[in-house]
């Protein structure tokens, strides 16, 4: 067991140091998936692998971040919970983390973010996870309150800022930024204000705007709002904005909206407008971001060891994996998401996470979700 | 053990029977024996358990933050139109369902099986999926009203009250379609025949005869519409109307599982109100005739036939050919940006959803005989409360029901928690009372003088049931379990709730890649769902008419 193990480790560090080389010729899309994406079962995995290809990965600069090589072995079996899970793409990370490891074997069971969290909540002490891993920091505070989750270690939480790790009881594993898509042949990024709270009176819904107030994130910006602005100045700008947007049942259809010209601009999470444009090279759609106030927050996808698993050093070591260098390029140029590894830059000329200006606000308090839906109920956008 | 089979033990038993006898008995012949009201009984404390938690977490909420939310603004405006939805769409699933059972069994219509067929399929569209499809094509910038804006024709919005119950009865009408047509099947045209000698037109022998015949079918199906709209949380979501499934689903989004069950609570409320109301106006224990299942034409529609075929085609056009076309239009659409996700679909998913539906109906139509039975056949308050509880779980929303029966898992049964009984169960305290309604209704058509001559001729009670009243409820029996099936296919919150990690079923594919805002990926499972249940549809009703 031990020889096949360290063979398969070679193997695939052998692989990664020619994978990092080709990426730094600059042609690593194309190299990467012809070589290692059809010899799926031999058991190596490159780091072009974790990359994927497409016009949004191309000349990706040298990421310094920590390898998996260095990093303990995964091995046994991992119950993750789900909260939610990019279609499917945390699924194929873990494929590739047990195509690495041999006795390794990730289990997932899905589910919506705030599904697993009430589920964790009612299984208490006796949930069979090992591992909540979710899209929304909201429904990882819900849980770290009720006292299921475990302390992360020092050392697995390096090299991640603290806006991302609040108290150790979760780590965002990729950020998700609160965004403008806007028409570029519609505005200019002069016309999108740099306050969110400024947008009932600018330029920027001119041309009509979209929105999709039952979507989660939405609901999370505006708590943002409420927690940063108060209740009536909040009240007030959903009032004044009411009139000009659009509703769209998703961000996805938002920023699609957006990119086909029926609206000039939309709010939508940044990774929507990514998506388009990886399919749609030449559509007339850019992002702009407001600074410092809820337009600009940035929620996170993150994991949190659960208390009651007798497992907690494996699912801490596969927390570490997902902060690995190679995780993190996965996050970053499959789901566009925001690397929360420094030395790991996010795709597509977006801004750094250092030259985002996101509000000062614990992602805590994105749980209490209650007085923001009172709120949407009673002015009608909800 | 041993103790029970000695002499006092004996005794006791005999003394318990007696008792039982005399709760269970209304003092006809061939009251149903002391085993099967015990085993209804047993099937119905089963699926009413997982209420117990409801209970439970309500009594931990604190009396202040009760009263507040009970007396708070939103709630009255959220029972009322729980209420409103609730009546609106089972009159107008009654107004679609019975004309259409009659049109398609009594009369010469032309293509009879093809539309028979047609009005039964929309049952296998998911709401949520047919809820889609309106918005898309009828919502604001939606295909429809793109196309007609140039023209100058605008669409009312689809969102609110209308566009509710305009969805909902397009998928949940079938359900008094199909009963009032397994009601008309068995149905002894001679009586007509006779009404019409004794020179009654046809629309005054269909009120003063068929119509109380069909009436418990009727109503069986109007209670499946009326709890079922009760507790659908996709349709309303989506037209953006208030119900207390909305609002239960949102306070589960927001954390607050208190509100979330102070309001199950209430809704539970209301279903008790519709369960006391439906026994009260619906018809009493109607007497069995001799049911020789009869598509016998009854009715020449002459130059009918061309608006009743109109009529058909236009409920076939919205019910079925809007959805699968919208359903269409994703999977064509589904270039790059619609499936950049790294999902496949596999087609173990469909075996998966159909191994689970078939077990599901299996177990429930097993489930609902005792219950059906006894209730056909007994009119002790037992056999009643039996039969009106197997409906509580079908109204209690699904993700209610999902946390109910993970708090009862983890805690009191982990050897089954996320595996393939526990979630079988659930499907059975949601669907029972679809198998029971469709059972029942056909033990009420079964002539009880054939059990009495069975009897006579020296029959055992159970060699009686076995050789005459079985033959005579299965395609009961069989209907049931096909409504179950279907259902089962596509339910969705609970399934996501407790499936088996690892489990990946059609449904829960589909709302994976939804979520993800990936439309395209969820056009082949949406279409396979859509065929599966298709096909087995298609059997129900040949087996029915060949019975």
């Amino acid at each position: 067991m031990d020889g096949d193990d360290g063979s398969t480790r070679r193997r695939f560090l052998a692989t990664a140091g020619v994978a990092a080389a080709t990426g730094l010729a600059g042609c690593n899309g194309l190299v990467g998936s012809d070589t290692s994406g059809s010899n799926a079962a031999s058991g190596t995995v490159s780091f072009s692998d974790f990359r994927g290809s497409g016009p949004l990965v191309e000349s990706r600069p040298e990421i310094t971040a920590p390898r998996i090589a260095d990093l303990p072995d995964l091995s046994g079996e991992l119950t993750v919970y789900l909260g939610g899970g990019e279609g499917g793409l945390y699924r194929d990370l873990m494929a590739l983390f047990e195509r690495i490891y041999d006795d390794f074997t990730a289990v997932p069971n899905e589910g919506g973010t705030a599904e697993q969290a009430n589920k964790l909540l009612t299984e208490g002490e006796n949930t069979p996870a090992d591992l909540f891993w979710s899209v929304d920091a909201g429904s990882l505070s819900v849980v770290a309150d009720e006292g299921l989750t475990a302390d992360l270690s020092g050392e697995a939480l390096e090299g991640v800022p603290e806006a991302f790790h609040p108290n150790d009881q979760w780590v965002g594993t990729a950020g998700r930024a609160r965004a403008v898509p806007y028409n570029t042949n519609q505005l200019s990024s002069d016309d999108i204000p740099e306050s969110v709270m400024d947008f009932p009176d600018s330029p920027a819904v001119a041309n009509g705007f979209g929105w999709a107030p039952t979507y989660g994130a939405f609901q999370a910006f505006v708590t943002a709002m409420r927690v940063l602005e108060g209740e009536s100045a909040t009240r007030s700008w959903l009032e004044s904005m009411m009139g000009a947007a659009t509703e769209y049942p998703d961000e996805f259809v938002t920023s699609n909206a957006v990119a086909d010209g029926e609206i000039g601009a939309g709010f939508a999470n940044h990774y929507y407008a990514l998506r388009v444009r990886s399919a749609r090279p030449d559509a007339p759609l850019d992002l702009a971001f407001t600074r410092g106030d809820a337009g600009a927050l940035i929620n996170v996808a993150g994991a949190a060891l659960l208390e009651p698993s007798d497992n907690t050093e494996l699912a801490e070591t596969f927390v570490r994996h997902l902060l690995s260098a190679e995780a993190q390029e996965f996050f970053a140029t499959r789901t566009f998401g925001y690397p929360t590894v420094e030395g790991v830059p996010p795709v597509g000329g977006l801004p750094s996470v250092g030259e985002l200006e996101p509000p000062e606000l614990e992602l805590d308090k994105l749980s209490n979700l209650e007085p923001t839906l009172d709120l949407m109920r009673e002015v009608g956008v909800l | 053990m041993a103790g029970a089979r000695g002499e006092s033990g004996a005794s006791g038993s005999v003394r318990l029977r007696t008792r039982l006898r005399a709760l269970l008995a209304t003092g006809e012949d061939e009251e149903p024996s002391v085993a099967v009201g015990l085993l209804a009984a047993a099937v119905a404390t089963a699926v009413l358990s997982p209420i117990a938690w409801l209970v439970l977490r309500a009594a931990e909420v604190g009396v202040d933050e009760a009263i507040e939310l009970v007396f708070a603004g939103n709630t009255l405006s959220v029972l009322l139109n729980s209420v409103a939805l609730v009546a609106a769409v089972t009159v107008a699933s009654v107004l679609l369902g019975v004309p259409l059972a009659v049109v398609t069994v009594q009369t010469d219509l032309p293509f009879g099986r093809f539309w028979t067929v047609a009005v039964a399929l929309p049952l296998v569209i998911p709401s949520y999926v047919g809820a889609f499809a309106f918005v898309s094509a009828f919502g604001p910038r939606g295909a429809l009203s793109g196309l007609l804006a140039p023209l100058g024709v605008e669409i009312p919005t689809i969102y609110g009250f209308g566009g509710a119950v305009l969805v909902l009865t397009a998928f949940v009408y079938p359900y008094v379609f199909l009963t009032t047509r397994a009601s008309l099947l068995s149905f002894d045209t001679a009586q007509l025949e006779a009404a019409r000698t004794l020179d009654a037109g046809y629309r005054d022998a269909f009120r003063r005869v068929v119509l109380p015949q069909i009436a418990p079918g009727v109503t069986a199906g109007a209670l499946l519409v009326a709890l079922y709209t009760l507790s659908d949380f996709g349709t309303p979501a989506i037209m953006h109307f208030d119900t207390f499934t909305r609002v239960i689903f949102v306070e589960l989004n927001t954390f607050s599982r208190n509100h979330a069950t102070l309001l199950s609570l209430q809704l539970l409320g209301v279903t008790a109100v519709i369960l006391a109301l439906e026994s009260r106006i619906g018809p009493g224990e109607a007497d069995g005739y001799g049911a020789r299942s009869s598509t016998d034409t009854v009715v020449e529609l002459g130059w009918w036939a061309v608006p009743a075929t109109l009529l058909l085609a236009a409920v076939v056009a919205v019910t079925l050919a809007l959805p699968v076309g919208i359903l269409g239009v994703w999977l064509f659409r589904s270039g790059p940006g619609y499936a950049a996700g790294g999902l496949a679909f596999e087609w173990s998913f469909g075996l998966n959803s159909v191994v689970v539906s078939a077990a599901a109906a299996l177990v429930t139509t097993l489930a609902a005989l005792p219950v059906a039975y006894v209730s056909g056949r007994s009119n002790s308050r037992l056999a009643w409360l039996a039969e009106r509880s197997t409906y509580v779980g079908y109204a209690v929303p699904g993700v209610v029901l999902g946390l109910a029966l993970v708090f009862f898992g983890t805690r009191y049964a982990p050897g089954l928690y996320q595996t393939l009984p526990l979630l079988v169960f659930a499907y059975v305290v949601r669907f029972l009372p679809q198998a029971v309604g469709a059972t029942r209704s056909s033990v009420l058509g079964v002539d009880r003088s054939l059990v009495g001559a069975a009897r006579t001729l020296g029959a055992r009670p159970r060699t009686a049931f076995r050789r005459v009243t079985l033959p005579l409820i299965t395609p009961g029996l069989v209907a049931g379990a096909a409504l179950v099936f279907l259902t089962t296919m596509k339910e969705l919150p609970a399934t996501l709730i407790l499936h088996p990690t690892g489990f990946t079923t059609l449904v829960t594919y589909i709302w994976r890649v939804q979520e993800a805002g990936y439309y395209g990926r969820a056009a082949v499972p949406a279409l396979a769902l859509v065929v599966i249940s298709s096909v087995s549809m298609l059997v129900i009703l040949r087996g029915e008419d060949t019975e």
